[in-house]
């Protein structure tokens, strides 16, 4: 992929609007100095057109051609002239002009002013009209009109266009350098908050979330959203990275704690002399610590798989008959406990989830609620639908859950009282579990609690048409 | 000597007790909670705290500082499942003296638990001696002139612990706190009767050494100055 500078960008953006600037001001300058050096060329023209006319004035007139004294005369050497007699017969000419010049400018019928190219030499000629006044003393003299064509060559005028154009371009030239160094200079002052933002940024790893931004990248106004969007990003991050963490430690304290158990638990039996029974029990133990370390096992991996995989396909689920078959398979548990587990719904209840998400959470909600049920007390099963929304309650008469144990009662191998749910073999998962699969299937799980008066989870989840 | 454990795992601290009772002769206490270890580690008297990092209401960290913040001696053992160099040495510089890493093996434990309160009755090594008595801490086993006496656990528990202070006053609530833990009964003509049959089991084996009674104040062990 190429890479694209932005101060280049800005740059070359910059000096193109200055060197299209720099053109139009160059062209129309031109046009300008062109038409104001023609007009002073052609005053010019006039002028000295009007002072040939004076010469010719006081020429002697030998006849019918006009002699200018060119002693008095004072015109560039360069210039040619002709005056002709207003049948057009040439009554004198500038010494200077050989005859194919002249025939040219005599031949070409224009008035006024006009260009003309005579051989390699290009000339702006005047054709202009005088009288001549011939015997003036003599009862008030002759008047006899007469054509004057006067030209000069335009190489000097060119010349100076082109000097003019020259300096143009030239300061053109140089003040597009100039503008160019100094913006690259000022945009590396200006983009500068831009890199200390980059730098700082960079600083950021695992170890250290630390990301200050410098003063000057925050009274950046421009800056402001990439700040506020890598500290979100960050701040997300960050906290993502240490529930791993926490994960991480939990889940090793928890499994190398049933490792010392079971190593701590073969290391005795093995310290002295042990009778068959001792053994036996020790070994049945032993079976017990194994099937726990394997529970913890699967349900950790159960509650990554949840927590990771994304959710391929939404099935329709009847809640009613999941609870239902749940129910019978957890009668004997129950029978034992002297618990009775009774549901209030009737007809099917349809929610889009994974089937296996239904089993898990019904499974895990029940259980735990057997688990937490004195003898002879009742679990209740309900289901609800309200504005597309389907609400499961299932409540018991257990001893309920401490206040100060409810904010974390979802977390992670949390346990309101660590010893006694050992016991009875929780592996502080199943709530978490609960609480993944409820998020995946986009609902929501509150538990309501209060220590001696029970424990009513409530689970509300998108209502699917059945 | 008399040991706290305060693991949440129950069958855990049940199996270290054992281990402990069986392979070290200690009095051993369990707690499985922060918060009701870190109470009886403060109101009662023990040898040596062995505790979880991980652990419900208190982890064990709180515990260790609490512990040194109110200048409480007694040496501790950690457990840990995380075996990282910083939380390792956050763990000591808190005051820790020793930590194990789960899983760890029974034998090396009792071992450490045995030097870590060896070191905090301020002896290196497990040989101690007073006079011709001597007693050896890991084997349990005592000696009078190269001799071995025949003590049963608890008069051999009562006379390593008045080892450890030789000729200072051991009073009978002492021996109580620290030789007996909450499966015992507590009872000060236990402790009478233990000391009446360790007196005369030192005298039959010859020892000159002998454990007197301090009138209403307690024990003291008393040895003859070595003849030069």
């Amino acid at each position: 992929m190429k890479m694209r500078s932005l101060t280049r960008r800005l740059i070359a953006g910059v000096l193109l609007a200055e060197l299209l600037c720099a053109a139009d001001f160059s062209v129309v300058a031109i046009a300008h100095e062109m038409h104001v050096r023609q007009r002073a060329f052609d005053i010019m023209l006039r002028g000295r057109a009007d002072s040939l006319l004076g010469a010719v004035q006081d020429a002697d007139d030998p006849e019918a051609n006009v002699t200018v004294d060119q002693s008095e005369l004072i015109l560039p050497a360069e210039d040619i002239y002709e005056v002709l007699s207003p049948t057009g017969r040439l009554l004198g000419e500038s010494p200077n002009a050989d005859a194919k010049v002249l025939r040219a400018l005599v031949s070409s019928q224009s008035q006024g002013y006009f260009n003309v190219r005579l051989g390699r030499v290009h000339y702006r000629a005047l054709r202009t009209q005088g009288v001549r006044v011939i015997d003036r003393l003599e009862n008030g003299g002759t008047r006899r009109p007469v054509t004057l064509i006067y030209g000069a060559p335009t190489q000097h005028f060119f010349h100076e266009v082109l000097e003019a154009v020259r300096f143009y371009v030239l300061t053109s030239v140089l003040l597009l350098a100039a503008t160019g160094v100094i913006l690259a200079w000022l945009l590396r002052r200006w983009l500068s908050p831009l890199r200390e933002l980059a730098l700082n940024a960079s600083r950021v790893s695992v170890s250290s979330w630390e990301f200050a931004p410098t003063d000057s990248a925050l009274r950046t106004r421009e800056l402001q959203p990439i700040i506020l969007s890598i500290r979100q990003l960050l701040a997300g991050l960050r906290e993502a990275f240490e529930r791993q963490r926490r994960f991480t430690g939990d889940a090793a304290h928890e499994l190398k704690t049933s490792i010392a158990l079971l190593k701590s638990s073969l290391q005795l039996l093995n310290m002295g002399r042990r009778s068959a029974e001792q053994y036996e029990e020790g070994l049945s133990d032993l079976t017990v610590d194994v099937q726990r370390m394997e529970e913890l096992t699967e349900r950790m991996l159960l509650l990554a798989r949840i927590e990771e995989e994304p959710i391929k396909a939404l099935d329709v689920v009847d809640l009613a008959t999941t609870v239902r078959s749940l129910a019978d398979r957890l009668e004997p548990l129950a029978k034992v406990k002297q618990v009775r587990i009774s549901q209030i719904a009737d007809g099917p209840y349809f929610v889009s989830m994974q089937v296996s998400d239904a089993d898990i959470l019904s499974s895990n909600l029940l259980m735990n609620a057997v688990q937490h049920s004195p003898e002879r007390t009742e679990i209740t099963v309900s289901l609800t639908v309200r504005n597309g929304i389907t609400e499961m309650r299932v409540v018991d008469q257990g001893d309920g859950i401490p206040e100060t144990a409810l904010p974390h009662i979802f977390e992670r191998f949390y346990r309101t009282d660590a010893s006694r749910s050992r016991q009875s073999g929780g592996t502080g998962l199943g709530l978490a579990i609960c609480k993944a699969i409820v998020a995946r299937s986009h609902g929501s799980i509150v538990v309501q609690s209060a220590p001696g008066r029970g424990t009513q989870i409530v689970v509300t989840l998108p209502t699917a048409r059945g | 000597m008399r040991v706290l454990i305060i693991e949440d795992e129950v069958r855990l601290a049940a199996n270290i007790a054992t281990a402990l009772r069986q392979g070290a002769g200690l009095a051993v206490d369990c707690a499985h909670d922060g918060s009701e270890g870190a109470a009886l580690a403060e109101f009662e008297h023990y040898d040596l705290l062995l505790l979880d990092l991980m652990l419900p209401s208190l982890d064990g960290l709180s515990i260790v500082r609490r512990t040194r913040a109110r200048g409480d001696r007694t040496p501790i053992l950690v457990l840990t499942a995380q075996d990282e160099r910083s939380h390792v040495v956050t763990l000591l510089n808190a005051g820790a003296d020793d930590y194990l890493t789960k899983p760890f093996d029974l034998g090396e434990l009792i071992a450490r638990v045995k030097a870590l309160i060896r070191r905090g009755k301020g002896a290196a090594q497990p040989l101690l001696t007073v006079g011709r008595l001597s007693i050896n801490a890991v084997e349990q086993t005592v000696r009078c002139g190269g001799q071995l006496v025949d003590l049963s656990p608890t008069e051999y528990r009562i006379l390593e612990y008045l080892m450890y202070r030789p000729r200072a006053i051991v009073s009978k609530q002492e021996l109580l706190e620290h030789l007996y833990d909450y499966t015992w009964e507590h009872h000060s003509n236990v402790i009478e009767a233990h000391v009446s049959n360790l007196r005369s089991r030192l005298r039959s084996a010859g020892e000159e050494a002998t454990v007197e009674t301090v009138r209403g104040r307690g024990y003291r062990l008393e040895a003859p100055e070595p003849k030069l």
